[in-house]
């Protein structure tokens, strides 16, 4: 008798959904999505090499963006994103990058370098992701 | 050993993806304040801009050179391949000039690098 697993029921439900059949199965949806995921990595990752507050409102849309195609390449193959170990680090990455975003604003130095190689971090952990 | 059988081609591929991050990502930002967005001043970054520069250009050929046959084949390498040529002539000539023209041209230019980029593991076989 398994235990109920949250994560992998929604993975399951995810994988049932019609729109996970529409995303795999069309020829140009993953191909698109990919590389406005990959032309946001580009246009909005400057932003993590600098701290200034004029920033903030195109870190945010960059963000978003990463967000929202992160999402769709996710429903494309859940079961299979579920199962892979460099996904698995590549979310606790960005979970940690979430926490290190709270610290307080005199660690900013900190919070910097930390950003920059949870960052680099994320970016091997994705590459990996595409071979297992 | 073929490089695509081993940790190494995911390795590369990262520092190529960091590369692209603080190179494009530099002069995004550049670009748009010569467009006359309100952003800050990112002069004492243009270290990061070289170095990703030049990460992207060595590890980019290693990738090239592990398999040139394959990578020659392929019709998105060869436009990305033109796009690059233009993008990195118009980047240290006209961009030079800091016009609003060599802004867009610029943004337009590695923005179409970075599709045919994506595009080459599409057209991979």
């Amino acid at each position: 008798m398994s235990m109920f697993n949250p994560l992998l029921e929604l993975a399951r439900w995810m994988q049932n959904t019609p729109l996970r059949l529409d995303l795999s199965q069309s020829t140009w949806a993953v191909p698109i999505i990919g590389a406005i995921h990959v032309l946001a990595i580009a246009w909005f990752g400057g932003t993590v090499l600098v701290n200034d507050p004029r920033l903030r409102r195109f870190r945010w849309i960059g963000l978003s963006i990463l967000l929202a195609t992160g999402a769709l390449l996710f429903w494309s193959q859940p079961l299979r994103l579920y199962y892979s170990q460099f996904f698995r680090l590549k979310m606790l990455l960005l979970l940690l990058i979430g926490v290190s975003a709270l610290l307080p604003a005199r660690y900013a130095r900190l919070a910097m370098v930390l950003s920059l190689v949870l960052w680099a971090s994320v970016i091997c952990a994705s590459r990996g992701i595409a071979y297992r | 050993m073929p490089l695509e059988n081993s940790w190494l081609f995911p390795a590369i591929e990262s520092v190529h993806v960091m590369g692209l991050a603080a190179f494009v990502g530099t002069v995004v930002l550049a670009d748009l304040r010569m467009l006359g967005m309100r952003l800050p001043d990112i002069q004492q970054l243009k270290s990061w801009t070289h170095a990703g520069l030049a990460a992207m250009l060595l590890t980019g050929a290693v990738m090239f050179f592990s398999d040139a046959a394959r990578y020659q084949h392929n019709p998105a390498f060869r436009v990305k391949v033109a796009l690059l040529v233009l993008a990195l002539v118009a980047h240290f000539t006209l961009r030079r000039s800091r016009t609003r023209f060599a802004a867009a041209l610029s943004l337009t230019l590695w923005t179409c690098v970075v599709l045919a980029a994506r595009a080459v593991i599409d057209f991979d076989v």
